[in-house]
């Protein structure tokens, strides 16, 4: 019999654990969490916030007991692994005890990241990460608390949670570090039409604002900026970033860079030690080197794969590109590819009618960014032609993204830039 | 049993009577400017010879065998039908991410304005269930778009089947 740990249980450990139950019925599974909660998703808490989902809701595979009686898990709660000893294939906890295993997968996920400035632990100012964080801010929008607000950060988690006060029309300042908005994601013209959109739907927004440290005075905040701009507010969102949990992994020998380093088949450079999710750094597909695509859907495909590779199958995890897709306040926009690749030599394709914006850039025949505002229905069909001409520059769309993209009205020359229409 | 949905391009004209029996069984609404799940193409596409491609094409989900939507789902709203096999959804808790229609190669799940939720093709499946052929199907004249539980598509000596496009057509996630 198979012995399995899983260290942590949200996206990636919960589909790790799955689809090692399905392939080894007999397999030993034991699970390590620092928490007492099942797995939830934190992408879902700012909806919880606004009332878009109940709070079980934010639970996607349903209550802690039933995974642990359908998967049939050992579930340790509130017993978070303090080292990791490879060579021995064992965990180390708190209190000095070990278990040795035969397959271990490190899936601790990240964590908001509150950088140590003056002022961080100020009351009213929070961060949004966890169901707990989601609690505590939907508890004091409820009641009334909060008059204004200000979100440090324009980051995927910083703009819904501007998105949650505009929906409790509470007053929202959004200010972010970088020269524009979405500066990992958005080329400047990009960013220049989201921050328009914003703006007039009464966002404040102010790019190039590094914090230096929060005051508090009369019951308000002061973010002041290194800068020395002030922004007052009620309450302070801080939304910069997240930070992958593997500190208990430091000196273990496990490979690693802001992640832990994973193969195709999210093995890390220990046979039988795997890594999943947004604690772990697989290949990027498009640029050839290690990188964390910290969404959803790599979370769990990645524990699906390495739950598989555990229980003795085979499974690898590709198509893995850089996509970030933000939609807040009724506006889409996504980015495909890595835009730190463009160059300024490279060819730019720039299109915008009523329905669409798109910028995309090209080196030679490679692809490297695209950058689409209002496509959200077609943004599948899009990435999935852009994945294609990365793996096959000389691939052909197929005839039916040609008809499907015509149809939603784009352009024949960004057909043509994606991958062409000849027809074999 | 498992059903599956078979395609045959040459036997399509792109008549749309597939899409107007969707449009009917699901009561899409189109004075909201809502579409029907199955959409028709008839495309003209210019060839590398100079020519001329005219594409008749009938198209809603493929019903993937491991389809991508499920796990780009943050909130489990969809799941594969164990009886028929259709990627099925029940959006109660969907919260219209659209995280759905960027993991489709196909353009499969849409926004629904009205209500903030993504709605898509599932495959007919209470017709299914209740032994009817979906509604697109019933309506095709010409034999292109059928749907043949798994037994009689491996009988049939077919390579036309929907769920497997994902594969054939080189798409991924």
């Amino acid at each position: 019999m198979k012995k399995i740990a899983i260290i942590g249980f949200g996206g990636a450990g919960y589909n790790a654990a799955k689809e090692v139950r399905r392939v080894d019925p007999t397999a030993e599974i034991d699970v390590y969490s620092d928490t007492n909660t099942g797995p939830y998703n934190p992408m879902l808490t700012t909806y919880y916030v606004k009332g878009a989902i109940p709070y079980e809701a934010l639970f996607p595979f349903g209550p802690l007991e039933d995974i642990i009686a359908d998967l049939r898990i050992n579930f340790h709660g509130g017993k978070p692994v303090s080292k990791l000893l490879p060579e021995e294939m064992a965990l180390e906890f708190a209190d000095g005890s070990r278990e040795a295993y035969d397959r271990i997968l490190i899936s601790t996920g990240a964590s908001a990241v509150m950088p140590p400035l003056p002022g961080i632990d100020l009351p009213g100012v929070f961060k949004m990460r966890t169901a707990e964080d989601a609690v505590h801010l939907k508890a004091a929008l409820d009641g009334g608390k909060i008059k204004s607000c200000l979100v440090i950060g324009a980051s995927w988690v910083g703009i819904k949670v501007v998105e949650d006060m505009v929906s409790y029309g509470v007053p929202c300042t959004l200010v972010d570090g970088a020269e524009w908005m979405f500066y990992v994601a958005a080329f400047r013209e990009t960013a220049g039409r989201v921050q328009k959109d914003l703006e007039a739907k009464g966002v404040q927004v102010a790019c190039g604002q590094m914090l230096d440290h929060i005051e508090q005075e009369g019951g308000r905040l002061t973010a002041v900026m290194q800068n020395g701009r002030r922004f007052t507010a009620d309450t302070i969102a801080v939304c910069i970033g997240v930070r992958m949990n593997v500190g208990f992994l430091k000196d273990s020998g496990i490979k690693m860079g802001r992640g832990v380093l994973v193969d195709q088949a999210m093995q890390t450079n220990y046979p039988g030690i795997y890594a999943a999710g947004d604690c772990c750094e697989a290949m990027d597909t498009q640029c050839g080197i290690h990188r964390n695509i910290g969404v959803w859907f790599n979370a769990n495909k990645q524990g699906r794969v390495a739950g598989a590779n555990m229980a003795g199958s085979h499974m690898e995890f590709d198509a893995n590109v850089l996509v970030n897709l933000a939609h807040y306040l009724d506006y889409d926009f996504i980015s495909i590819g890595d835009i730190s690749a463009c160059k300024p030599e490279d060819e730019v394709y720039e299109y915008e009618d009523q329905a669409y914006y798109i910028r995309a850039v090209r080196s030679g025949r490679e692809i490297r960014c695209i950058n689409v505002i209002g496509s959200a229905d077609s943004n599948g069909v899009i990435k999935n032609a852009f994945i294609k001409a990365v793996e096959n520059r000389d691939a052909p769309l197929d005839i039916q993204t040609v008809c499907f993209l015509k149809a939603k009205g784009f352009p024949d020359r960004f057909i043509d830039f994606l991958g062409g229409k000849t027809v074999d | 049993m498992k059903h599956v949905f078979v395609f045959d391009q040459d036997k399509c004209s792109a008549c749309s009577a597939c899409m107007m029996g969707c449009m009917d069984q699901n009561d899409i609404d189109v004075t909201q400017g809502e579409k029907a799940f199955r959409q028709t193409f008839d495309t003209e596409v210019p060839t590398e010879d100079g020519g001329v491609f005219c594409a008749y094409l009938s198209a809603a989900c493929m019903h993937c065998e491991d389809a991508p939507c499920i796990a780009a789902c943050p909130a489990g709203c969809i799941s594969k039908d164990p009886e028929t096999g259709f990627t099925i959804y029940d959006n109660t808790n969907c919260i219209g991410c659209k995280s759905c229609a960027m993991a489709c190669p196909f353009g499969a799940p849409r926004y629904r304005k009205s209500d903030g939720k993504m709605v898509k093709c599932d495959g007919c499946n209470i017709r299914v269930k209740n032994g009817l052929q979906p509604a697109c199907v019933r309506a095709c004249s010409f034999g292109a778009l059928t749907c043949v539980t798994e037994e009689e598509y491996a009988a049939s000596g077919s390579t036309k089947a929907c769920h497997v496009l994902i594969h054939q057509l080189g798409l991924k996630k």
